[in-house]
C-alpha cells in the first residue's frame, strides 16, 4: 500500500508542476531549479497557443489572399506577415505548435506505453526472452527514424497518422532499455525480495512495486521524447515526408519559406525559433523534473 | 579477443538479416500491392499484373525476399521501373557528395565536442560551466535544417563568403566542390556537437569522482593532469558508444542538410524515389542506410574491447 501512495503523490506532485507543493523540501527543491521554472513557463506558454489556436486564430492559415502576399511583419491584421500566397503567419505558426504538440507527444505516449511494457518484460523475464527483447533492441536503435519515415511515405503516404507511427517505432526501443534499467533496480531493492518471499506473483511485483517506483524515470523521459519529437517531426515535413497541407507543421512552413523566397526574410525565421523554442522549453522541463524527482542522478549530472 | 570478434560478428550479421526482413515486412505490410503502389490509384487491372509480373512480385513472399537478399549482397540494388537504370549505379553517383559531407560533419562534432564538454566538466558549479551546459542546452534545440539556413543567411547571403547551395562536382574543380560542402558540414557538426558534448560533459564528471582520479589528485596531481593520465582513457568508454548511437543520427542530419543546400546526395535521390514511388529502389537504399549504421556500430564494439579489457571477458 504505502509505495502505491508513494506513486500517487509522485504523480500529484508532478501535476502540480510549479505551483505550491505540499512538503517543504520538495517546494525549495522544486523554486530553487531554474531550468525546471523556466521550462514550465515556457512548455505552458506552448500549450496555450495551441489550445488558443482550436478555438481562435488570427485568419485561417490556409486560406490564400494574393493581394496580400509576403506582407512584413506588423502589417494590418498580420501581426507577423504573410507568406508567399498571402496566408496568415502567425496563424499558420499557432497551428504548427499542435501539430507538434500532437505528433510529438501522440508518438512520446505510445512510445512511453509500449516501451514499458517490453522494458519490464525483459526486466522480469526469463534470460532467454529477455535477452532476445534487448537484441531486438539493439538492432532497432540501428535503424534511423528517417528511414521509418521514408519507407512509409513511399508506400502509404505521408501523414500526421504515418509520422506518428515512424516516430514511435524509433522511440520504443530506447524506452524500452531505460525501463528495464530502472526496473533492474528496483527489483534487487530488499522490498522485491520480501514480496517473492511472501509468494507475491512477478505480474503483481511489477505492477505493485516496479511501476510505481519508475514513475518519475518515465514522466521525465516522455518530456525528453516529446522534445525529440517535435524535432524529428519538423525534420520529416521539412523534407515533406512528414505532414502535409492542410494540416501545418512549423517544418513543413520552413520548406515552403525555402521553395518560395529563398532563405533570405523573415519567413524562415519564425518557423525555426518556433521550434527552437518548444524544444528548449520541453528538454529544460525534463532535466529539472529530473533534478527534483531523482536527487541522486542530481548529483552526478550538475 | 577472438571469441569476442567472433561474438561482435555473429550480432552483426544478425542485426543485418533481421533488419533487412523488417524493411522487406514493412514495405509489403505497409504499402499492399506493391505494383499497384507503383503505378498509382488510376492504373489498370492488367498494367498491375504485367508490372507483377516483370519485377517477379507475383512470386511468394519467400521467394521474392531471398532473390532481393541475394541480390543486395552481389550489389545488385534493383532497377528503377520508371527510368530502368540500376539503382546501384544512382547511388554510386551519389556517394562522393554524401560520404564526405557524414564524415568531416561527424569529425568536425567531435574536435568541437570532446574538449568542450570535458572543460564544462571541470567548470561545473561556475558561471562558465553553466554557460557552456545552457549553450548546448540551445544547440540541441535547433533543428539541423535551421541551423543551416541560418548559417547560409549570414555567410552566404549577408557576407556572400560561401555559396548557399548548390555542387560543383569532384571532377570540376575539387575547391568549389570543398567550398560547397564547407556551411553544410558547419551545420551538422554544431548540431551534432551539441548533443555530443552533453554527453562528453557526463562521461568525465562520472570519472571525476572515481576513487582512482581522487587517488591520482592525493599524490599530488592537478586536476587536469589526473584527468588527462587517468581519466581520458576511461571517459571515451561511454563516449564511443554514444557515437555508435550517433551513427543514426548521423544519417538523418546528412539527409535533411543536403535538402537544405540541394546537393545531389543520397537524400535527394531517396526522396526523388520516394515522390515516385519506386518502392523497391527505397526500399533498397533504406537498407543500405541501415547497413552502414550496423558497420560503424561493429566498429564502435570492437574499439570499446580494444580500449576496455573487461568488455572482451564479460560479453
Amino acid at each position: 500500500m504505502s509505495s502505491a501512495a508513494e506513486g500517487a503523490m509522485t504523480s500529484h506532485e508532478l501535476a502540480s508542476g510549479g505551483g505550491p507543493v505540499p512538503t517543504g523540501g520538495v517546494g525549495r527543491r522544486v523554486l530553487g531549479n531554474a531550468s525546471l521554472v523556466v521550462g514550465v513557463v515556457m512548455t505552458v506558454a506552448l500549450v496555450a497557443v495551441a489550445a488558443l489556436s482550436l478555438v481562435w486564430t488570427p485568419a485561417d492559415p490556409n486560406l490564400a489572399a494574393p493581394a496580400d502576399r509576403l506582407l512584413p511583419a506588423g502589417s494590418h491584421g498580420h501581426l507577423l506577415g504573410t507568406d508567399a500566397l498571402g496566408r496568415d503567419i502567425a496563424s499558420a505558426l499557432m497551428v504548427g505548435a499542435r501539430t507538434s504538440i500532437t505528433v510529438a507527444a501522440g508518438a512520446a505516449l505510445l512510445g512511453v506505453v509500449l516501451g514499458t511494457i517490453s522494458g519490464l518484460t525483459a526486466a522480469a523475464a526469463r534470460p532467454v526472452v529477455s535477452e532476445s527483447i534487448m537484441r531486438g533492441v539493439d538492432i532497432l536503435l540501428a535503424m534511423p527514424g528517417i528511414v521509418f519515415a521514408l519507407v512509409l511515405a513511399a508506400t502509404v503516404g505521408a501523414g500526421v497518422g504515418s509520422t506518428i507511427f515512424a516516430l514511435t517505432v524509433f522511440f520504443v526501443p530506447s524506452f524500452t532499455r531505460v525501463v528495464r534499467a530502472a526496473a533492474l533496480r528496483v527489483l534487487a531493492e530488499d522490498y522485491v525480495t520480501a514480496a517473492e518471499l511472501y509468494g507475491r506473483r512477478k505480474v503483481f511485483i511489477l505492477a505493485r512495486h516496479v511501476l510505481p517506483n519508475i514513475f518519475s524515470v518515465l514522466i521525465v523521459q516522455f518530456t525528453l521524447y516529446f522534445a525529440a519529437g517535435i524535432l524529428t517531426e519538423a525534420g520529416l515535413s521539412y523534407l515533406g515526408v512528414g505532414v502535409n497541407r492542410p494540416a501545418v507543421s512549423w517544418g513543413m512552413l520552413l520548406k515552403e519559406a525555402q521553395d518560395t523566397v529563398g532563405v533570405s526574410g523573415p519567413l524562415a525565421i519564425w518557423p525555426g525559433l518556433a521550434i527552437v523554442f518548444a524544444v528548449l522549453g520541453l528538454n529544460m522541463l525534463g532535466d529539472g523534473l529530473r533534478d527534483v524527482l531523482d536527487p541522486r542522478l542530481r548529483k552526478r549530472s550538475s | 579477443m577472438l571469441v569476442f570478434l567472433a561474438r561482435r560478428l555473429a550480432f552483426f550479421v544478425m542485426a543485418l538479416i533481421t533488419s533487412s526482413i523488417l524493411i522487406f515486412a514493412l514495405i509489403r505490410l505497409a504499402g499492399g500491392n506493391v505494383a499497384s503502389v507503383m503505378l498509382g490509384k488510376a492504373a489498370k487491372p492488367e498494367a498491375i499484373a504485367a508490372l507483377s509480373k516483370e519485377l517477379g512480385l507475383d512470386r511468394p513472399l519467400p521467394v521474392q525476399y531471398f532473390d532481393w537478399a541475394w541480390g543486395m549482397l552481389r550489389g545488385d540494388l534493383g532497377i528503377s521501373f520508371r527510368t530502368r537504370e540500376p539503382a546501384t549505379s544512382l547511388l554510386l553517383e551519389r556517394l562522393p557528395v554524401s560520404v564526405p559531407l557524414a564524415l568531416a560533419g561527424m569529425i568536425l562534432a567531435l574536435l568541437i565536442a570532446v574538449p568542450v564538454g570535458t572543460y564544462a566538466a571541470t567548470k561545473v558549479g561556475t558561471p562558465i560551466g553553466a554557460f557552456v551546459a545552457f549553450t548546448s542546452q540551445v544547440g540541441i534545440a535547433i533543428p539541423v535544417f535551421w541551423a543551416g539556413v541560418l548559417l547560409s543567411l549570414f555567410f552566404g547571403v549577408r557576407l556572400g563568403w560561401l555559396p548557399t547551395g548548390g555542387w560543383v562536382p569532384w571532377s570540376a574543380s575539387p575547391i568549389d566542390s570543398i567550398r560547397s560542402l564547407a556551411l553544410p558540414v558547419i551545420a551538422l557538426g554544431l548540431v551534432m556537437a551539441a548533443t555530443l558534448s552533453r554527453y562528453t560533459r557526463t562521461a568525465v564528471l562520472d570519472v571525476m569522482n572515481e576513487d582512482y582520479v581522487r587517488t591520482a589528485r592525493a599524490s599530488g596531481m592537478t586536476k587536469r593532469g589526473a584527468l588527462l593520465r587517468v581519466g581520458v582513457r576511461n571517459a571515451s568508454l561511454p563516449l564511443v558508444t554514444v557515437v555508435g548511437l550517433l551513427a543514426a543520427e548521423l544519417i538523418g542530419g546528412t539527409v535533411i542538410i543536403e535538402q537544405v543546400f540541394s546537393l545531389p546526395g543520397l537524400a535527394r535521390m531517396v526522396l526523388d524515389q520516394v515522390q515516385a514511388r519506386e518502392v523497391i529502389v527505397v526500399q533498397s537504399t533504406v537498407m543500405i542506410m541501415v547497413a552502414f549504421v550496423l558497420v560503424v556500430n561493429l566498429i564502435v564494439d570492437i574499439l570499446y574491447g580494444v580500449l576496455d579489457p573487461r568488455v572482451r571477458v564479460s560479453r
